[in-house]
């Protein structure tokens, strides 16, 4: 046989050669290449919600790493790492859906995580339902959300209504005998409102006369309504709003001489905008978080509630807040169903389907407390379980100070007493 | 509530709607002056009133300077801004357009859009609210509580009417202003700077309505989205006192806080705009020129 170099030959062996290469090289790919949970976030990370956005990111964030940290979710005793991918809502309802189907599309998730508020909530899950992707929403209150009986969504957060509700009764339970009557107001706005009625609930649950009920358009002078109040005097004034009726209504009280003997609201109470414009003003005010840091609630994966506190304060510098803590505890439900749906991802449409039934059965601990989903009713898929805090402004800080069970301190009553 | 309680809530109204009275004379009194004289209605008031409120909040808490001091270098701050964009605006209103005036219009809505919208991208929904050596003070009269706050707006309200009064029925500069209220062409002839005085007063009317939102920070919280609230007010106050009246603006003013003050306490917050409009579309079918409208 000839050595000579034969040009057909080199050629024939070339496109053999390179044909096996092209034809095998997939095979050898995915051999090599581990597969990945796909994860999609849509939140506001831009427009006027971005700053609650961004403590949404950081509360998938924080669950993304730490569960990377160990190799990913466990199913069938393999490990999955999980990839974040990201939509930004805009802080507009029609941007968030067009990010959740460019994250299912494009980006082809397994699952997603829910926006910020509750409208571009309302306007994705839609989105999540066509396409059959599971959504946990970490963030989510108003009941709303909820009553659309979304098939798809879960979540975390008890809606207002029911927040509202319990911490009024829990309240009440504290104060016993001292407490007998109580007045609500609330800006006439949807969610404000909701957490007003959740309130004027919780005092009829609780026995406590009702004296006013009293729904105000956004920005109107309060100077009426809490004149009104300082004549009738109730033990218990509770007030549904954002953060610039609660700075209003402090201001309002404060120049027509009037301390209520305790005044509970919700949302924005805890914020440091709120302390740093009310100033000791904002001391002795109540308000109601569904999750601190003190609680005694843990999980295996981050520990206890306060070690949780701990990990996310090292990581980005602030202590978190309920949202950002139901938005890592998202993470662990996730981790918990697939774990139980027992397929290895990619996920079908019908794998998926499977998966949104298995978290419909979650029913776990954590260190955000227990989750386990509404089945049925106006709270339909929305975790109900969680016990609202009442805490209370001591000098700057937020202390909880009922139930007993996550009390650090105690209850000052009548606020204008020494708190 | 027993009938002691019930008269006490009642003389409390009465001092809240006066109160309130003053700071919506104090938001109007230089909408309706650049009425008068440019035949302009500035929906940007609502968003001037807005930046003063803010621009207090950065003055308070970045150089420690007390609200009331505040308010003259507030003043001075949007008189300047306004005597600089009076040109432009004067330019609108006396373009060839077939109606200037609508133009105007559209214009300082533009510009209200413009201020909203750089607020929110600057501020976000923050609400800021500033703490003035008045803040929580109040005067027992009896059964009756007087915030210090407010009584103060309503000092400065008359004081702001007086100063106005004083400039325009005693300067050479009012006479110029009247006479250009009166017809802005014969003004000219007579040798009157129409565009510089134009402009002036579209300072003048800037600087006092920034000067309102640094009333209204102090005693409720501005935020991007209060402007339009405010341009509502100073609307309708307008219209009740008779476009272009600033003696007007104080009976129009008062009659309003008392309106809304009374309607909240008794009938209910939730039903006050819808009352007091009502009212004033009525009361603008009876006086169709407002109260007192009759210019300047």
């Amino acid at each position: 046989m000839s050595d000579k170099f034969s040009r057909r030959k080199f050629l024939r062996n070339s496109l053999i050669g390179t044909g096996a290469m092209t034809l095998g090289f997939p095979a050898l790919n995915v051999s090599a290449q581990e597969h990945k949970i796909r994860c999609g976030v849509v939140t506001s990370l831009s427009g006027a919600n971005r700053f609650g956005g961004n403590l949404t990111r950081r509360g998938y964030d924080l669950w993304a790493e730490e569960i990377n940290k160990l190799g990913g979710i466990e199913i069938a005793g393999k490990r999955y790492p999980v990839e974040m991918f990201y939509g930004d809502a805009q802080s507009r309802p029609a941007s968030g859906a067009d990010a959740a189907e460019r994250l299912i599309i494009q980006d082809e998730v397994d699952v997603l995580f829910g926006p910020y508020t509750s409208g571009v909530t309302l306007a994705v899950q839609p989105i999540s339902q066509k396409y059959r992707v599971p959504m946990i929403s970490g963030s989510a209150e108003s009941p709303n959300v909820w009553l659309a009986k979304p098939a798809f969504n879960f979540g975390m957060i008890p809606a207002v209504d029911l927040t509202t509700d319990k911490s009024m009764v829990v309240l009440a339970e504290k104060l016993g005998d001292r407490a007998k009557t109580a007045s609500v107001i609330g800006v006439d706005e949807p969610f404000s409102k909701e957490t007003a009625e959740g309130f004027r609930k919780g005092a009829e649950e609780a026995d406590l006369e009702m004296l006013s009920y009293e729904l105000f358009p956004a920005n109107s002078d309060l100077s009426a309504i809490v004149s009104k109040l300082k004549a009738a005097n109730p033990d218990i004034v509770a007030v549904g709003g954002h953060e610039s009726v609660f700075i209003n209504f402090v201001n309002t009280a404060k120049a027509l001489n009037y301390r209520p003997k305790a005044l509970i609201m919700h949302y924005g109470v805890t914020s440091a905008a709120f302390i740093n414009e009310t100033g000791a003003e904002s001391n002795g005010i109540l308000g109601v978080s569904v999750w601190t840091a003190g609680l005694p609630y843990k999980d295996e994966l981050f520990g206890t509630a306060s070690d949780y506190s701990d990990l996310s304060f090292s990581r980005w510098g602030t202590r978190p807040d309920y949202t950002e803590a139901a938005c890592s505890a998202s993470g662990l439900v996730l981790q918990d169903a697939a774990r139980r749906l027992g397929k290895a991802p990619p996920w079908d449409q019908e794998s998926r389907s499977q998966l949104a039934k298995a978290i419909e059965e979650t029913d776990i601990e954590t260190f955000y407390g227990p989750v386990g989903f509404a089945k049925e009713g106006s709270h339909f898929h929305n975790n109900t379980k969680p016990v609202p805090v009442v805490i209370q402004i001591k000098n700057g800080d937020v202390v909880p100070v009922a139930p007993e069970n996550a009390a650090k301190g105690e209850l000052a009553y009548p606020i204008n007493e020494k708190s | 509530m027993d009938k002691e309680y019930e008269l006490d809530l009642f003389l409390q109204t009465l001092i809240n709607g006066i109160l309130i009275g003053g700071i919506l004379i104090c938001l109007t009194i230089g909408f309706q002056l650049t009425f008068g004289v440019l035949h302009v209605i500035d929906f940007a008031v609502g968003g001037w009133t807005m930046l003063g409120g803010y621009t207090a909040y950065w003055l308070v808490t970045l150089a420690g300077i007390e609200p009331f001091i505040s308010i003259f270098l507030v003043f001075a701050l949007f008189l300047l801004i306004g005597r600089g964009l009076g040109p432009l605006i004067y330019r609108v209103r006396t373009s060839r357009y077939a109606r200037p005036d609508l133009m105007a219009l559209a214009f300082t809505f533009g510009i209200f859009l413009f201020m909203r919208g750089g607020a929110l991208w600057l501020w976000s929904y923050n609400s800021r609210s500033v703490e003035s050596v008045l803040s929580g003070q109040f005067l027992s009269l009896g059964p009756v509580t007087v915030p210090l706050l407010r009584l103060s707006a309503f000092i400065m309200a008359v004081l702001f009417s007086l100063g106005l009064f004083i400039l325009l029925y005693r300067s050479r500069f009012g006479m110029a202003v009247r006479a250009l209220a009166q017809n802005r062409d014969h003004a000219g002839l007579m040798g009157v700077d129409v565009k510089r005085i134009s402009a002036w007063v579209y300072g003048i009317y800037t600087g006092l309505t920034a000067s309102a939102g640094v009333l209204i920070a102090t005693i409720y919280s501005v935020n991007p989205t209060v402007g339009i609230r405010y341009t509502l007010f100073a609307f309708f106050v307008a219209v009740l006192a008779g476009l272009g009246s600033v003696g007007g603006v104080l009976v129009a003013g008062l009659a309003l806080g008392l309106l809304e003050s009374y309607v909240a306490t008794y009938i209910g917050a939730r039903y006050s705009l819808l009352i007091v409009f009502g009212t004033l579309y009525l009361a603008l079918l009876v006086a169709p020129k407002g109260v007192l409208g009759r210019g300047i």
